[in-house]
């Protein structure tokens, strides 16, 4: 009987693993495809049936790429819109939800049901008046122009606003009597029991921020004060046949950060659950 | 020097590490001529601060210039890849040209996208000086009257306006005054797999009618197992321009997308008999809806197919068969094509010198010798005459028999219709219309009356527009 069981479960836990690959295989197929296309011939890429390895990798895709458009400055300005714009969402969130939560004061839902509502509110609609101000702040082609129409907070408060109210109320009031003040608690207790939370917040708005393509493409006329993506548009044919090597290659070097982005945060994710289960 | 600096700096962006990046940002921000040769604009603007923001200049143009100094001219451009370094090229060859003007190139995404941009800036006063628009849009411009009327300019150079390509140059005027010059353009050909043709043991030239090309597939589509692998004909979608592409084959039968007066006609006998041609056309599985045809031309799943002239230069670069290129076949009333592509647009509202300095890098860019050095680096037409003529272009047509094909069949081309090019988003209804025929195989008698209902709703406020602009 035992042994039938034990049997069983292996079997289990076999089929388990079968379909764990089986969605590996499938979610990293087309990553695959992307970064060995960044090593094909056009015609490689062209034949059908598909090549899977490149049979002579052409690394001067990523050279093409690179010298086409400045990159480098891409990469830089790229950096600095990302990180600027989230790390101003990230204090903005951090201080209107605590607030929201745990001030007292008149007229609180109003003001959360106004920063809800303005979740309903598409990029399209507020693209042109976003326009209108930088381009008579002079903010065309600058990091301010890039950054602060961007850094809208709304889901942010949203997101944090649930977390903090799941919060041990007992704790809290422990670190008040132990004389912790406003900014102490959000140091020393929320933020801490928030770091899931903080970092799933960082990878979506790092990701979306990196990979922005209109509003960058809006604010910025000069060479020098674009972003990533449209360096990557830039290797794109409005006609005829794309030149896919270069455009993958591109695609790769945009790629690379975000990946990082998420094989870090994956761990401080998996840390974070650990540690507030202990201490809630 | 500069390949063994980007290799490693390439190296760097690799490990992922942003903070590497950023060193090799810094790097390739340094003031290196070398380093940037085909990007002008970045190498041109030695006030380009590189980490702080907030030594950006003013957005707007310069407007006072001292005597003296160069004349600033900020130039719109809408191509990328291939067609972009060529475009690049051409602003760095005026710069290099001259001394008392500098063209400083920048890239505004497709041709949807800088027409966009370009409403917004006018919105917000920071229009550039110089723009390509496309066929589609440079009307819309025209309209709201934002476009600089082009004829004394013209003749205060003493450029004869009656060597550019006739039916080129009268797309962009009205009432006699020009406001669009012909610089990238383009006309539908009928490219195909001359091994296949081969194969098929047919002669090596394109079907002189659609009858006969319908007659040819049967040596044209191959199966294998039931599955067809190949294909004698593929249509594109409405975001590769169907619309522009089904046009030619709707004269061809005798119709019309619409009169001049933007009288709408697709829903018209004509017009939906050569709906039907194409419905039958998939229905009888010699062609395929695909999401890019040259692609599936290049490795062979279609045999056949109609597309631009800018794309000859990468289609032969990339496909490993010689490719052919021929007129558009004809239909039951005759021959029939169109013209394509984009050109070049001053905005009205700038500075006398700035509108001067703009048209000379125009007129630079559309003269023979430039138009020659463009059509050769790209496939897009020499949009003069002198320059078709010139021995130059004629050895090189030697050389190069497909580029000809375009040039030879220029002359028959005919003005494009109103609604596809100048009703607003136009091109994208026909465009999805086509697809419901070609992709679902709806019924195009239907489809096309649906479609007519919508050109003419969105073709009401542009007649009136039209009848405050010209009387």
């Amino acid at each position: 009987m035992t042994r039938r069981r034990g049997w069983r479960r292996a079997l289990a836990r076999l089929g388990l693993a079968a379909l764990v690959w089986l969605v590996v295989v499938v979610m990293a197929l087309p990553l695959y495809w992307v970064a060995t296309g960044a090593l094909k011939t056009n015609r490689e890429i062209y034949t059908f049936p598909p090549v899977w390895i490149p049979r002579d990798p052409q690394w001067s895709n990523f050279v093409a790429a690179w010298e086409a458009v400045p990159f480098g400055r891409f990469f830089l300005n790229s950096i600095v819109t990302t990180l600027g714009a989230v790390t101003i969402e990230l204090v903005f969130a951090l201080f209107s939800a605590y607030a929201l939560v745990f001030v007292k004061a008149r007229g609180k839902g109003i003001v959360f049901a106004v920063t809800v509502a303005a979740l309903l509110v598409p990029q399209t609609v507020t693209l042109l008046p976003n326009y209108l101000t930088i381009a008579r702040l002079g903010w065309i082609d600058t990091y301010q122009g890039l950054i602060v129409p961007v850094a809208a907070v709304a889901f942010g408060v949203f997101l944090f606003r649930q977390h903090f109210l799941t919060l041990p109320r007992d704790l809290l009031d422990a670190a008040r009597l132990d004389g912790c003040g406003h900014l102490g608690l959000l140091r020393h207790v929320v933020v801490p029991l928030s770091r899931p939370v903080i970092v799933t917040f960082l990878v979506i708005y790092l990701v979306s921020h990196w990979n922005d393509f209109l509003w960058p493409l809006v604010a910025t006329n000069r060479l020098e004060w674009r972003t990533v993506p449209i360096g990557v548009a830039y290797l794109y044919q409005v006609e005829g046949v794309q030149n896919w090597g270069p455009i993958l290659a591109g695609t790769v070097m945009a790629l690379a950060p975000m990946l990082l982005v998420y094989v870090v945060a994956q761990r401080w994710i998996v840390k974070g659950i650990g540690g507030g289960a202990l201490k809630g | 020097m500069t390949r063994s600096l980007t290799r490693r700096q390439l190296v760097l962006a690799l490990g992922g590490l942003s903070g590497m990046a950023l060193l090799a940002a810094c790097g390739q921000s340094e003031p290196t001529p070398t380093a940037a040769p085909a990007t002008g604009s970045s190498a041109a603007s030695p006030t380009a601060a590189p980490v702080s923001g907030s030594t950006a200049s003013p957005t707007a143009p310069a407007v006072v210039q001292n005597p003296g100094s160069k004349v600033k001219v900020v130039y719109w451009g809408s191509f990328s890849g291939n067609l972009g370094e060529a475009e690049q090229g051409m602003v760095k060859r005026f710069n290099e040209s001259q001394n008392d003007v500098e063209v400083e190139y920048q890239y505004q995404g497709n041709y949807e996208e800088t027409a966009q941009k370009l409403t917004q800036a006018l919105a917000a006063g920071t229009t550039p000086d110089i723009v390509l628009l496309s066929d589609v849009w440079w009307f819309k411009f025209y309209l709201n009257d934002v476009l600089l009327p082009l004829n004394e300019l013209f003749a205060t150079h003493q450029i004869d306006t009656s060597d550019y390509v006739d039916p080129l140059i009268e797309e962009g005027t009205r009432k006699g005054v020009i406001y669009w010059v012909p610089f990238a353009r383009s006309t539908p050909l009928f490219y195909y797999n001359k091994q296949v043709w081969q194969e098929a043991g047919l002669p090596d030239r394109g079907p002189a009618t659609w009858d006969e090309f319908v007659e040819w597939t049967a040596k044209l589509v191959k199966k294998e197992s039931g599955n067809t692998t190949r294909y004698s004909f593929a249509h594109p979608g409405a975001a590769s321009y169907i619309a522009w592409l089904f046009q030619p084959v709707v004269w061809q039968w005798g119709g019309r997308y619409s009169d001049p007066d933007f009288t709408i006609r697709i829903h018209e006998e004509p017009a939906v008999e050569a709906g039907r041609f194409y419905l039958s056309s998939v229905r009888d599985g010699w062609a395929v809806s695909s999401k890019d045809i040259v692609a599936d031309f290049v490795n062979g799943a279609a045999a056949a197919m109609m597309a631009s002239t800018a794309s000859l230069r990468g289609i032969t670069n990339s496909a490993s068969f010689p490719v052919g290129t021929a007129f558009l076949p004809e239909g039951p009333n005759g021959f029939g094509c169109c013209t394509g592509g984009a050109g070049l647009a001053i905005l009205k509202n700038k500075p006398k010198e700035v509108q001067e300095a703009a048209f000379r890098y125009l007129a630079f860019a559309t003269s023979p010798e430039n138009t020659m050095w463009w059509s050769q680096n790209t496939g897009y037409m020499p949009v003069r005459k002198s320059a078709i003529a010139s021995q130059e272009m004629q050895q090189f047509y030697q050389q190069n028999p497909n580029f000809k094909t375009a040039v030879d069949q220029l002359p028959k081309t005919r003005q494009q219709d109103a609604a596809r090019v100048w009703i607003p988003n136009g091109d994208q209804i026909i465009g999805k219309g086509l697809e419901r025929v070609t992709v679902q195989q709806e019924d195009p008698a239907a489809v096309f009356a649906e479609v007519a209902r919508t050109l003419e709703r969105e073709a009401r406020p542009v007649v009136e527009q039209l009848e405050r602009r010209e009387g």
